[in-house]
């Protein structure tokens, strides 16, 4: 008797605390306020710069007088991992040498690397030098990072590079409702198209369609015409009979798409201002002509694009099962002939030479890279945001180092992620020693190559991976910059191509910087993630025809209300007054 | 059956029981159902086995055929897939990768199986042995504790920074340590040492053993199946183990081949041309050099794992 009197006393005990508990989560009182950065930043010398124990300043090298050593965390690819050599001869060795700065590197497989990070960070274990952050959102609110906005000024080429290009709006994307910003982004001076299609030109040719004339102000529409063109050969010369696609995709299926139809439906929905696939976040976009930010998932311009993909599919060119294979699939049916077109991006142009080469044979193929067809904008489908994943620097290295040391960190940061000296070490090596300029166009010297940087070779097996032996061209440096910087390593087709897309195509209109609360951003979350779900799922049964577009459209709608695509239309618009 | 006439009553009973030609007659009924049933089984199995044969083809088969999506039966029959797409080539290459680094992670496995085995039958062993015996009182104090953490654990935060703290990252103890003692497997081994004979034990105590000879030299002689069966649980346990690895782990050197894996199957995923590119063959030569040795004991072991389940389960 006495035993149960005691445990209901404890489970009255349990649940009082619990709702205590409960009660004191009542959130943060931070508002969300509309914030400002400025468009210059004018760069601050610390009083005693003159006697600084380093050399620094825009064109030089930073240098300390004495040697110190900085923590960094490091994101290691498994398809390129860290070896010793990059510490006693590689990258890491290079920067030492220039700067006196001895790099003390925590790395993680990428795979784990954010939760690795996360779990260091929050036990109180970061590094000083946090690089490859995309989303800092979760670091925010710990106070383990420093909010980098107030420092920003001590960094003379951070500084040069942001006033020089303007990306006081960029930045004002990446800003928290405290006015401050926690990562030192990647910048850019414009975005370049990465994601294309390329096609069997010699096939096309064959058909009768001059791609090179077409694509300029080619339309959707044209592209499913010239397609048809193009497999009516194919049929009449035996390369595939009437009930087979000649366009299977990969970055769609189950694997890389993620279940929202990935690149294709991605780079398809930009051309008409909605977001889907790869893209379709929480559905919201900024529309510039109405000034406010809307859920393009039930807009006018996402029924035309859903009826413009189905359209591949409805007139067998587009194979369904694009949304559910296998990439080796996709890659394997292109390289053998099977199919006459396939998703591409920068990087993957010389893989994707090299294995037809040795399924075809050099000569028996031509592929080209197009410029992407028109839908209801002109606009290219590169990001408006001209910022890359960002480093972040732990509150850590303020303690440890005191002001002054910290400041002298945030120049080797500034010197070693934002100045060209840098960028050129860190992306191809030493000059003389790995790669030369010939004609203003760096190469990489006779024995060596990389695929890092698109120059995989099919004797490779004889020649030194930059990047496998020494850490060049990898992830954790490689940014934004101009676009010389950003270009310098593309050749041929894929450089035609970048070319092409800049020229033809618009930029599309940054958004404005919204900075949610908190609060606010768990509530858009808990909205977002059954209604993408949704939208997702019906996406693809309208893509594939499973359901048709003008019958169902209106349920299809109704069960997006029925989510509450209202609830995160409110909330932005409270955030964009 | 000759000898029939010459041998007891008993078991001339048993062997005309157990005499096929005197078996109850089956109806049509039942053997269409077992048809039925055994053909199900059958394809359950194949489509149950179908991807780890297919995984073993694909290390065996060379780049250029894999490219080609020319791995298929269909292409087998239309000749090309032919045996001159044979090529071991990928298991050298895997093996040699690195500095053999496979080799390396191959040997952390069997180290940390070993010792992580061998400390974790002594430690649960022990903890069990006492709690085996209801008139210790202690037992009722912690007991609930042990059950408790069954259910409820520190989290992960709690328990890495423990592991920072006691400077266990980056060690192999690291990797072991978590994973000592498995409540679920005292409590199993609690209840088969309880199944052990008293009189036994008191019959030891007489002859002068003290509490720990009693348990060295009479209840663990006598607890050889679930000891054996605690061996292969705590083996398999470890040799299986990525995520203390990917947790407390940093350095690659110590790394066990299963996050090896993990590690290298998760970086096709990932958006650089060049993971895209490790070839699917590599990938499936190291799961498969991986499962090898659990491939090869387990049919061998299997029963005992039943048993294992079973042999706590009954109590006097």
């Amino acid at each position: 008797m006495k035993t149960t009197k005691l445990a209901k006393v404890m489970c009255v005990g349990l649940a009082v605390s619990m709702l205590s508990s409960l009660a004191a989560c009542n959130g943060t009182n931070e508002t969300s306020e509309t914030t400002t950065i400025p468009s210059q930043i004018e760069t601050e010398p610390t009083e005693t710069e003159e006697n600084v124990p380093y050399t620094y300043g825009v064109g030089k090298t930073f240098r300390a007088d004495q040697p110190v050593t900085y923590t960094m965390f490091f994101s290691d690819a498994s398809w390129y991992p860290m070896v010793d050599t990059w510490k006693t001869e590689g990258v890491f060795k290079k920067i030492e040498e220039l700067t006196n700065v001895t790099l003390d590197i925590k790395s993680y497989d990428s795979g784990d690397y954010m939760d690795q990070i996360t779990l260091d960070i929050q036990a109180g274990n970061a590094a000083y030098i946090i690089p490859k952050i995309y989303d800092d959102s979760k670091f925010v609110d710990g106070g383990a990072i420093v909010p980098i906005s107030d420092y920003v000024k001590y960094m003379p080429y951070y500084t040069e590079f942001y006033n020089k290009y303007d990306l006081s709006k960029d930045i004002q994307t990446i800003t928290r409702s405290n006015g401050k910003y926690y990562k030192l982004p990647g910048m850019k001076e414009s975005n370049l198209i990465n994601y294309s299609f390329v096609i069997r030109k010699d096939i096309w040719d064959k058909a009768g369609v001059d791609v090179v004339a077409l694509q300029k102000d080619w339309t959707w529409a044209d592209f499913l015409e010239a397609l048809k063109k193009v497999k009516s050969y194919m049929v009449a010369q035996g390369m595939c009979k009437e009930s087979d696609y000649i366009w299977s995709d990969l970055w769609c299926g189950n694997e890389s798409g993620q279940g929202s139809g990935g690149n294709l439906l991605g780079v398809m929905a930009a051309t008409y201002d909605v977001n889907a696939g790869w893209n379709i976040g929480n559905g919201m976009r900024y529309n510039k002509d109405q000034d406010k930010f809307l859920f393009s998932p039930v807009s006018d311009n996402y029924k035309e694009f859903l009826k413009t993909a189905n359209s591949f599919v409805e007139a067998g060119i587009l194979d369904p099962e694009t949304f559910t294979q296998d990439d080796a699939t996709a890659t394997a049916k292109y390289y053998n002939g099977k199919t006459a077109i396939m998703s591409i991006n920068q990087g993957q142009w010389a893989n994707y030479e090299q294995n037809m080469t040795a399924q075809l044979g050099a000569g028996n193929y031509e592929n080209y890279v197009i410029t992407m067809p028109i839908g209801s904008t002109r606009n290219s489908t590169v990001s408006p945001e001209r910022l890359e994943n960002g480093v972040m620097i732990s509150k850590k290295a303020l303690d440890d180092l005191g002001e002054d040391g910290f400041i002298q960190m945030l120049r080797f940061v500034d010197w070693l992620f934002y100045s060209h000296e840098a960028y050129d070490l860190t992306k191809w090596g030493v000059e003389g020693e790995h790669y030369e300029v010939v004609d203003g166009q760096k190469k990489l010297k006779a024995g060596f190559c990389c695929s890092g940087l698109g120059f995989g070779n099919d004797e490779a097996e004889s020649m030194t991976d930059i990047r496998l032996k020494w850490g060049y061209a990898g992830g954790n440096f490689w940014y934004g910059g101009t676009v010389a910087e950003m270009s310098d390593n593309l050749t041929g087709a894929v450089a035609d191509y970048v070319a092409r897309d800049a020229q033809d195509r618009d930029v599309p209109p940054l958004a404005p910087g919204l900075a949610p609360t908190p609060d606010q951003n768990e509530e858009i979350n808990l909205i977002a993630t059954p209604l993408i779900s949704n939208v997702n799922a019906w996406t693809l049964k309208f893509v594939t025809g499973q359901e048709k577009i003008d019958a169902k459209w209106d349920e299809y709608v109704k069960s997006c209300e029925a989510l509450n695509y209202q609830g995160l239309v409110d909330i932005y618009a409270q955030l964009y007054k | 059956m000759s000898d029939i006439t010459n041998t007891a009553p008993e078991l001339r009973k048993e062997i005309h029981i157990h005499n096929p030609k005197n078996k109850i007659k089956e109806s049509a009924a039942y053997k269409t159902f077992t048809a039925c049933n055994f053909i199900l089984m059958a394809i359950i199995s194949l489509v149950t086995l179908f991807p780890f044969l297919y995984l073993i083809v694909q290390s065996f088969t060379s780049d250029h055929a894999i490219i080609a999506g020319e791995l298929s039966i269909q292409s087998f029959i239309d000749g090309k897939l032919t045996f001159e797409d044979f090529s071991i080539n990928t298991y050298i290459y895997v093996i040699t990768r690195n500095n053999h680094e496979f080799l390396r992670y191959y040997g952390n496995t069997i180290l940390y199986t070993i010792i992580g085995t061998v400390l974790s039958l002594f430690f649960s062993s022990i903890l069990a042995y006492p709690l085996s015996k209801p008139k210790l009182k202690v037992n009722k104090i912690l007991s609930p504790f042990i059950i408790f953490t069954m259910y409820f654990g520190g989290g992960l935060m709690a328990n890495y920074v423990l592991m920072l703290k006691l400077g266990l990252k980056n060690s192999m103890w690291g990797f072991i340590l978590p994973m000592l003692i498995s409540t679920y497997y005292v409590i199993l081994m609690r209840s088969f040492f309880m199944s052990i004979p008293k009189d036994l034990e008191e019959a030891g105590e007489i002859d002068g053993l003290n509490k720990f000879g009693v348990f060295w030299h009479i209840a663990r002689p006598l607890s050889t199946p679930i000891i054996a069966t605690m061996t292969l649980f705590y083996a398999v346990m470890y040799w299986n183990n990525w995520f203390n690895a990917k947790l407390y782990l940093q350095d690659k050197a110590k790394w066990p081949v299963a996050y090896f894996l993990q590690t290298i199957i998760r970086g096709a995923g990932a958006s650089d041309p060049d993971a895209q590119n490790m070839s699917a063959n590599i990938k499936s030569c190291a799961m498969v050099l991986t499962v090898l040795p659990i491939i090869c004991i387990y049919p061998f072991i299997q029963k005992y794992y039943v048993q294992g389940m079973m042999l706590g389960g009954v109590k006097e």
